[in-house]
């Protein structure tokens, strides 16, 4: 085996994966163009065939050198990679985290689902999307609790997820305050007063001056507020 | 004498003109705010403008983001040596002693070098700019087709990913996933649709201010995040002590050799700024008799690098206006601001609307002059930043974040793209890929394969028409040798070991 560690072979096997699922799905395009002999598949395949060129490449030297150092020192210089923690490298963090991450997805996928199933249309999903999002709140709160740092990668996600249906005037007070949270604040007037700041001066430098249109949401009672909100501004 | 008749055209209309002057001292003071606001970048404030500039005309809009590119490089350097978070890629290096000199209580001397170097860099380099432009231009519509710059680009890639990451591996890897992200969307010759998994968003493609807000601004504001829970995060120490005029003075042969350095590595597409700067850090630690001191404080490395990110801004205009080929995020945005208006850069832009270019030309030879004044009264107030905790700060640039993801195009998928990016960067960054990398070839994967196919249409599928074009030529075994030298190194020569921890973490 080498040098090899089973980090590397995860690593060369995730990259041969993604390699391998790419190809596949380049058969969905690959038309011949009529001026163009190398069609709208050649470049995305040479780009494949060059990944797993790398990746083999990689294993090689790993199995070769071990974890091996930057190659040149120039390459040192370049490395902007950061050491995970120890705590927060094991395989049990990494499964907490994955489940964090994925509930904002849950959130994206279930309503549409659900709301197609009953034959809904899809503006008529509000109160089915109210009821997806309170126990995953609810859900997301209890596990982002437990994992700080988890919960910090997957709030933004979430934090987009629902925007489109509460709009960023509800929402943002909100976020800033779990971002504060998360990072260990726990002075509950400081959170709040910087939320209420940080909120006021986004709403007057872009509501206000520049007229930048933010997404005011499209279930109500967050859409009205959105627009209750735009309409005191301008 | 030409050049400078022009030049004073250029000014005369610069400052006759009020909504100009405004444009111009806004652009000036925003893009130092941006670039030194810890998360936020030049980047982000261009994204946040780039749909007003339809309301402004081409001079205007173009003008104000070359002033906001002058300033915002210069404005990085100050996030580098607080926060050890660069503002662009190009002022990473600059990290590299900047961050463990405001350790040592030493940030007022790093900026004040980073102010003094930069003025210096991007003076010269504007002055360089403006004698070069139209010469290069005349000579790139006869000499420049498809295939120079598919050889181009292709070797700005290889040098790239030969000394972007840890690695030549990782660097390769992550320059591919760029490339591989570009290709999302449409097909450049046949408009047939590529991994679109039948979501209508992913026909347009993936977008590379999301992906660049989310590499950069969100996974740095989550590694910071794990520092402050897990309790390794340091606030920096203060002070203002800038340094002093013989103290710069000594470092003379170090600004003009970064000068140089910078100004012919910023022609380079793609990675040009960034290439700069490393070099000049680079050519610095080679050349220095002590050379171990680098890494850990020492104002030669600020000096080098910042000198040369600087000196690359007015050379990464030239492949812009000369060729049409953007040489960094910044720049291909003002091909977004030149395609709004009808116009598409390159040769005839330069021929066509001399007053433009001039105009744009005044300008950054202003702007570059004005980092002195404005950056030493401005950086009080900017160092004041460093005394809000960083849980304050990071709702207030994850927002502002939001806003520019949202503002590009009004899509909400646009901020949940973001957001990802941000979490894959975090986790691409444990394993020393390189986020730049992947955002360089999100940019030039485009430009890349439309112009592989139309050299492959013009040299009938014929590697060796190649053999008849000596410059295009010339780019691809000069790229051929730089990955095979790469190589050859990483299994051939003494790995290096990384540098001291605390010399790369907050």
């Amino acid at each position: 085996m080498g040098n090899l560690k089973t980090g590397h072979l995860v690593e060369a096997g995730l990259w041969l994966l993604l390699a391998l699922v790419l190809f596949i799905y380049s058969f969905e395009f690959n038309n011949s163009i009529e001026i163009y002999k190398f069609g709208a598949s050649g470049w995305p395949r040479a780009i494949i065939l060059l990944i797993v060129l790398a990746a083999l490449g990689q294993l090689f030297w790993h199995w070769k050198r071990g974890e091996g150092g930057a190659t040149s020192k120039l390459n040192a210089a370049a490395d902007d990679s950061v050491e995970a923690p120890d705590d927060h490298s094991s395989l049990g963090w990494y499964a907490h985290t994955f489940v964090l991450v994925a509930i904002p997805f849950v959130y994206m996928r279930v309503p549409d689902f659900i709301g197609g199933m009953m034959g809904l249309p899809p503006d008529g999903l509000g109160t089915i999307k109210m009821l997806t999002a309170a126990p995953l709140m609810v859900l997301f709160a209890w596990m982002a609790y437990r994992n700080q740092v988890g919960g910090m990668l997957a709030l933004p996600i979430f934090f987009a997820a629902l925007l489109e249906d509460m709009g960023f005037y509800a929402l943002a007070p909100v976020f800033a305050m779990g971002v504060m949270y998360l990072m260990g604040e726990r002075r509950i007037k400081w959170m709040a007063g910087v939320a209420a700041g940080v909120f006021g001066i986004l709403l007057l430098l872009f509501v206000k001056l520049l007229y930048v249109g933010l997404p005011t949401g499209n279930v109500r009672p967050f859409y009205d507020f959105g627009n209750w909100v735009v309409t005191v501004l301008q | 004498m030409d050049a400078f008749n022009n030049f004073a055209n250029g000014t005369v209309a610069l400052f006759s003109d009020p909504l100009g002057i405004v444009i111009f001292l806004s652009g000036v003071v925003g893009g130092m705010l941006f670039g030194a606001i810890p998360g936020v970048s030049m980047l982000t404030l261009a994204a946040i403008l780039l749909p007003f500039t339809a309301h402004l005309s081409a001079e205007h809009g173009i003008m104000l983001f070359s002033v906001i590119y002058c300033t915002g490089v210069y404005g990085g350097a100050i996030t580098a040596i607080l926060f050890n978070i660069p503002g662009s890629p190009e002022n990473a290096p600059t990290a590299f002693d900047g961050y463990p000199m405001t350790q040592k209580g030493q940030a007022g001397r790093a900026v004040g070098a980073a102010v003094m170097c930069s003025a210096i860099g991007g003076t010269v380099s504007a002055v360089l700019m403006m004698l070069a432009t139209a010469p290069i231009a005349d000579w790139a519509i006869s000499a420049f087709g498809p295939p120079e710059i598919f050889a181009l680009v292709f070797f700005g890639l290889a040098v790239a990913a030969s000394v972007g990451a840890k690695t030549i591996w990782k660097g390769w890897l992550s320059i591919l996933a760029g490339l591989m992200i570009a290709v999302v969307g449409l097909d450049p010759v046949g408009g047939i649709e590529r991994y679109d998994f039948n979501m209508p968003y992913l026909l347009a493609g993936i977008h590379f201010i999301p992906t660049i807000l989310g590499f950069f601004a969100v996974s740095e504001i989550m590694v910071q995040a794990e520092k402050k829970v897990t309790g390794a995060y340091s606030a920096p120490k203060l002070s203002v002590d800038f340094p002093s005029f013989s103290e710069l003075w000594a470092h003379k042969f170090a600004v003009v050799r970064s000068i140089i350095i910078g100004f012919f590595c910023g022609i380079l597409p793609g990675i040009g700024a960034t290439l700069a700067a490393f070099m000049g850090y680079n050519e610095a630690v080679r050349w220095s008799k002590e050379r171990w001191e680098f890494g850990k404080g020492k104002l030669e490395g600020v000096i080098s690098s910042e000198t040369a990110n600087n000196a690359a801004t007015g050379a990464a205009m030239i492949p812009l206006l000369a060729l049409g080929l953007p040489g960094g995020a910044l720049t291909a945005m003002m091909v977004g601001v030149f395609q709004m208006h009808d116009m598409e850069p390159g040769p005839l832009v330069f021929l066509n609307s001399a007053d433009l270019v001039w105009v744009v030309f005044a300008a950054m030879f202003f702007a570059n002059l004005s980092i002195l004044l404005i950056g030493f009264l401005e950086t009080k107030t900017i160092i004041n930043l460093l005394r809000i905790p960083f849980q304050f700060l990071a709702p207030l640039i994850l927002m502002l974040a939001t806003v520019g993801a949202y503002a590009v195009r009004g899509l909400v998928i646009d901020v949940v793209v973001m957001f990802v990016a941000g979490v894959l960067g975090f986790f691409l960054r444990r394993t020393g890929y390189s986020v730049a990398g992947i955002v360089l070839g999100l940019i030039l994967g485009k430009i890349g394969e439309q112009t592989f196919a139309q050299a492959m249409q013009m040299l009938h599928y014929e590697w060796t028409g190649y053999f008849s074009r000596p410059i295009g030529l010339a780019l691809l075994i000069a790229g051929f040798l730089t990955l095979g030298a790469s190589a050859y190194r990483a299994f051939y020569a003494a790995p290096v070991e990384a540098p001291p921890e605390e010399s790369k973490s907050a």
